[in-house]
């Protein structure tokens, strides 16, 4: 029977989880290895079994990228800038590190200012001011030459315009310097503000040579095995072949958490469900999401370890608050959680790996919240050690380690709901209105007290809570993305406009199913919404469709006209048909309650704790857990109280 | 005793810290202006019943301590619940006039339960000179429209005929109805965060976290200032000229920590001055708290807590405590910067480590031409500390707003900007270098005007512990120097170069 496989490579394990033809989803935990992820991705395939042919489809998610750019191991790049303006990554957008304390700098540029060239070439909104002559391509050839540099990234003013200055000089510099990677700004990112389109072709340049690498021994680790090429997920959730991702590296930044709420959106859209707050709690960090008709929200922007990467990204909002953060009490006298963390080593107190501090894994422990069982990787818990831990706080705040323990939750829950309530309402998204969508080792532990927190009354938590980006993975369509720069007003593009657009981005990717989005604002605005549109449609209907998402984001409409500033499109495959369901023999018992994916159609009232594999589910007092058909969890506030 | 437990402190925190975060998101996307959008020169508060101020999100340090000022001038008229308030009046609860704060009454079943406030830097409030931020001006009623507290719209409904008043009196009115009505949808965004807070939780409940939370930034403030027990010392500094003449203008202060409480006596400062260097002590507030905040730890949450520790004295009608027909506009801006430089300078004396001088100016650049005003500041070099170099390129101080992206800048506006660098080497030599100032060179392709009210041209931000001085900034006009603070007709062509001051050293 043939398998779609998704490997999904985290700071502790690397998680694989593989579909059946027949639905029957299986899953495999093996560690990671950080020096080396393809490593951890072959022990995965290997505890799997497959034999050759029976994998049709190999999905990765990878922290290569961010690992790099955390560590600072990049290549050495040369940049190539407009003359005037070659400071642009040591100048960022001038507001410093921290409002209050003065001495924090900001992380120094990828690029060394001796390594930037300044090219005497000038464009200008209106057009060319000073042409880049080809004496002055030889002086920069020559001058870059000396350099003899990995990679040379070309990124010019305006270039998002008219990137002729850009192609003529990386072609120079490619044919004078055969061995030199070669990265055009406007290719990377076709978009105006010339720091974050530096920035980002920069951060290509510094990762793509790593990448490339690493993405070669991964195909041939998966070929050895007789599995086909892999594919990987990007930022924003797209899928890629390795050999595009090698060419992309920026845009696998955040392959990893993207490839969480991937999993998620496709998990929730065979539950049923289209709309969703998303919360994957894990060691040292929770990361929040929102899902919108059944997708996750794509965004562009923000940065990653300090390297500003203006590329579309799945929406994250990620919060220092898991299971491994430590209480403490600062010196106004409130009981705090967090930022520090224990991370897997010591862990938590009931690890009994040697930490001794109170964590929110402690205090779930001592609430008894987590049930005793053996947890992945042969760790057993030991809720002395945490009651201990914990006491050590509660006799300074002279109160009980119950008490205690549960302030440290609220603490984090706090924290984290923060973070949901950013990525919703900061959207116009009621949170309310989406159903939490709780996962990853922690989120089932928190789930109803977030609910409780953010205002949702239902909470799923979806069958293989543990590996469910590994899921996800195996499910995702092949995604690819094309953009271009459009910065024309709305009433001035007609139907045949449009579609021409539309038609050309479409020439530039293959794929089943197709979408459009208009990024669009008012004339003055400096941020753009992004409208579907489709060929057919003029400029009209989206300046139309732009006031009423205009209206429902920020409760206004301006009497201006509106723009388009640029189009992208997405062409992706179908998704993997899943259907997911439980199997086997039942096992589950109503005072045990331990669910391990058997047949089961329990209804649990809280305060209950439902074990499941890698995860513990707590239903709060007031909620009622249903099991459903497909595996997993839905969990209803004030529903069903006698259900049990 | 307010009853609230002291373990759900931090959690309250995180929920109001929430709601002005989500205010300042809602607002910086909704607006028109560069200034706001790209820049970010705006503020969010929210406020309790009792016009206390309970979260701030960290945007410009001079908005800090100065948005309950406005508040406390609005309730002064007895807003209805549901109003939505406008002033911009220094002497009624504003700092100058472009910075357009929109107070809005929350009400909830008839009741104002709270405030959520916004402060805006608009691009042009009418007055002298395009971008309202003029040279020269020597009263108030030169710099603008002048705008005490006013009900902009009454039970949340604008009254058309006042907006109309303001409009015909600024030089780009649909770019300020954009701009006020991103600032109404961010308050409005922060009622709704409070209502269905105190919903969630309980009116009662969430009026005792205000103030235990309060309690708690005190207390953080005051055991901050224990540790530094009894202290006195002096400082003196200098402003170069108020815009009407180049004479020095001086600021003093005697600064004494004693039991947990910080008092700062400003005698000794220059009265009043004729241009438009004063500023209200609304604005002198600012500039104490955030001195004070920058030497607790970073997690401290911002709201009128840490103030309480706080007294200021001033002489009546004092530079840094301005009244009526007082012209401020380069007050907000620039004597802030440097009653900040003073007060490190006060703690340096008093034996408290501080960083060396930073560039203590924002380098206010206002570009005004036929149908269209440009407000832009510059960054410059950070002061070097005991723990390393100044950081380069970046506000220090009062502000820190972002640059204006040269790209945007170009399409927006008929002025190119012929180069953009670092200005190397304008920080102090030492054991820890001083940050490097910036070069901004403009070309206009217009006639046009345009405003300087700039700092440190002439006395060097200082090193420390024997660190060497930043090197001054420099304005220049076709390469002949201007003065700090100057006005000028600009012809097609002629191009504009600043220069900002690098930070000072620490160490030698």
């Amino acid at each position: 029977m043939t398998h779609a496989v998704g490997i999904d490579v985290g700071g502790t394990f690397t998680d694989l989880a593989a579909i059946a033809a027949d639905g029957v989803v299986r899953t495999r935990k093996v560690l990671s290895t950080p020096d080396d992820q393809s490593r951890g991705v072959a022990a995965a395939l290997d505890a799997f079994g497959a034999a050759p042919g029976e994998i049709r489809r190999v999905a990765h998610g990878t922290t290569v990228v961010t690992n790099l750019l955390l560590e600072r191991r990049g290549a050495r790049v040369v940049l190539c800038a407009t003359a005037g303006a070659t400071d642009l990554l040591e100048l960022r957008r001038q507001e410093r590190a921290s409002l209050y304390d003065l001495s924090v700098g900001h992380p120094t540029p990828l690029v060394a200012s001796d390594d930037v060239i300044a090219v005497r070439e000038r464009r200008e909104p209106d057009g060319v001011r000073l042409a880049l002559t080809d004496d002055e391509i030889t002086r920069v050839v020559a001058e870059a030459a000396a350099r003899d540099p990995q990679v040379i990234v070309v990124a010019l003013l305006h270039a998002y315009a008219d990137g002729a200055h850009e192609t003529r000089l990386a072609r120079a510099l490619a044919a004078a310097l055969p061995n030199a990677e070669l990265v055009c700004a406007h290719e990377v990112l076709p978009e105006i503000r010339e720091y974050e389109r530096t920035a980002t072709a920069v951060a290509e340049g510094y990762a793509r040579p790593a990448v490339a690498r690493y993405l070669a021994r991964l195909g041939q680790t998966v070929g050895e095995r007789g599995h086909p090429a892999p594919s990987v997920m990007t930022s924003g959730g797209g899928m890629r072949t390795a050999d595009e991702a090698a060419r992309a590296a920026a845009s696998l930044a955040l392959s990893g958490p993207a490839g969480g709420v991937v999993g998620a959106a496709a998990v929730l859209r065979a539950a049923g469900f289209d709309r969703a707050l998303t919360i994957d709690i894990g060691g040292t960090s929770a990361d929040a999401g929102l899902i919108l008709d059944g997708e996750p929200l794509v965004e562009s922007g923000g940065d990653v370890a300090g390297v500003p990467i203006a590329l579309p990204r799945v929406l994250v909002d990620t919060v220092s608050a898991g299971g491994g953060s430590i209480g403490w009490i600062d010196d106004g006298g409130a009981l705090r959680v967090g930022p520090r963390s224990a991370g897997a080593a010591p862990g938590p107190a009931a690890f009994g790996r040697g930490g001794t501090l109170p964590t929110v894994t402690d205090a779930n422990l001592v609430l008894s919240r987590i049930a005793p069982h053996p947890m992945s990787g042969g760790v057993s818990l030991d809720a002395d050690a945490s009651r201990r831990a914990v006491a050590t706080l509660a006799e300074r705040l002279d109160v009980t380690a119950e008490r205690t323990a549960q302030a440290m939750l609220n603490i984090a829950d706090a924290e984290m709901a923060r973070a949901l309530r950013r990525v919703s309402v900061d959207r116009g998204v009621d949170p309310r209105s989406c159903v939490l969508m709780a996962f990853g080792g922690g989120g089932p532990l928190h789930a109803c007290a977030l609910a409780d927190l953010i205002g949702t009354r239902r909470v799923l938590v979806p069958p293989h809570a543990g590996v469910l980006s590994a899921l996800g993975l195996a499910m995702a369509p092949e995604r690819r993305e094309a953009a271009t720069s459009v910065m024309e007003r709305a009433d001035r593009l007609d139907t045949a406009r449009v579609a021409a657009l539309a038609t050309g981005l479409a020439a530039r990717v293959e794929g089943a199913v197709r979408a459009w989005t208009a990024r669009t604002r008012y004339v003055g605005q400096g941020y753009e919404l992004d409208i579907a549109c489709a060929p057919g449609d003029d400029g009209a209907v989206i300046a139309a469709r732009f006031a009423e998402r205009h209206r429902a984001r920020y409760g206004f409409v301006l009497d201006r006209p509106a723009e388009v500033v640029a189009m992208r499109h997405i062409a992706s495959s179908h998704a993997e048909p899943v259907t997911f369901s439980r199997h086997g023999a039942p096992t589950w018992d109503d005072r045990a309650r331990v669910d391990d994916g058997s047949p089961c159609s329990a209804v649990v009232a809280g305060d209950a704790v439902i074990t499941l594999p890698d995860a513990t589910l707590f239903v709060a007092s007031g909620w009622t857990a249903r099991a459903l058909a497909t595996g997993g969890w839905l969990l209803e506030r004030g529903a069903g109280e006698d259900g049990q | 005793m307010t009853g609230f437990d002291p373990l759900a402190i931090r959690v309250f925190a995180s929920s109001v810290a929430m709601i002005a975060e989500e205010m300042g998101a809602v607002l910086t996307r909704g607006s028109l202006s560069p200034n706001i959008r790209e820049r970010r020169d705006a503020s969010c508060a929210l406020f309790d019943a009792d016009g206390r101020m309970i979260a701030q999100a960290a945007h410009i340090p001079v908005h800090l301590g100065a948005m309950p000022e406005a508040v406390r001038a609005v309730r002064e008229r007895g807003p209805a619940p549901g109003d939505v308030w406008l002033l911009n009046d220094p002497n009624h609860g504003g700092s100058h006039l472009p910075d357009l704060t929109m107070v809005a009454a929350i009400a909830d079943a008839g009741v104002t339960i709270g405030y959520a406030a916004v402060r805006a830097h608009h691009a042009d409030v009418g007055g002298m000179s395009p971008g309202s931020m003029p040279f020269g001006a020597t009263e108030l009623v030169q710099e603008g429209i002048v705008l005490p507290p006013i009900c902009l719209a009454p039970g949340g409904v604008v009254d058309e005929s006042l907006l109309a008043l303001l409009l015909a009196n600024v030089r780009t009115p649909g770019e300020r109805r954009g701009d006020l009505a991103a600032q109404m949808s961010a308050c409005h965004a922060g009622a709704a965060g409070w209502r269905a807070l105190r919903a969630r939780d309980g009116a009662a409940l969430v009026d005792a976290g205000a103030s235990a939370l309060l309690d708690y930034s005190e207390r953080r403030a005051v055991a901050r200032l224990r540790e530094l027990g009894d202290r006195e010392s002096e400082a003196e500094d200098f402003l170069e000229g108020d815009g009407v003449s180049d004479d020095l203008v001086p600021v003093r202060v005697k600064l004494r920590t004693h039991d947990g409480r910080l008092t700062l006596d400003f005698a000794g400062t220059s009265p009043r001055v004729r241009g438009n260097i004063n500023c209200p002590v609304a604005v002198t507030r600012a500039a104490a708290l955030f001195v004070l905040r920058s030497i607790l730890d970073d997690d401290v949450p911002t709201n009128d807590g840490i103030a309480r520790p706080i007294t200021i004295l001033t002489p009546d009608d004092c530079l840094v405590a301005a009244r009526w027909p007082s012209a401020v506009a380069a007050g907000n801006v620039e004597t802030s910067q440097r009653i900040t430089d003073l007060l490190f300078a006060a703690l340096a004396n008093a034996g408290v480590d501080a960083p060396a001088q930073g560039q203590g100016t924002m380098n206010n650049v206002t570009f005004g031409g036929a149908g269209w005003t440009f407000y832009e500041t510059l960054g410059g070099g950070q002061g070097a500390s005991h723990r390393g170099a100044g950081p380069s390129a970046v506000h220090v101080g009062m502000s820190n707003t972002r640059n204006t992206p040269i790209e945007a800048l170009e399409q927006a506006y008929p002025i190119r900007v012929d180069e953009y660098a670092v200005r190397r080497g304008s920080g102090g030599r030492g054991r820890h270098a001083g940050g490097d100032g910036v070069v901004r060179r403009y070309r206009v392709l217009e006639r046009c005007t345009v405003t300087l009210l700039t700092e440190r041209r002439v006395r060097a931000p200082k090193g420390s512990h024997g660190g060497g001085d930043g090197t001054p900034g420099r304005n220049l006009l076709n390469g002949a120097p201007l003065p700090a603070k100057c006005r000028r007709e600009l012809q097609p062509g002629d191009v504009l170069t600043i220069e900002t001051p690098g930070g000072g050293a620490y160490g030698n």
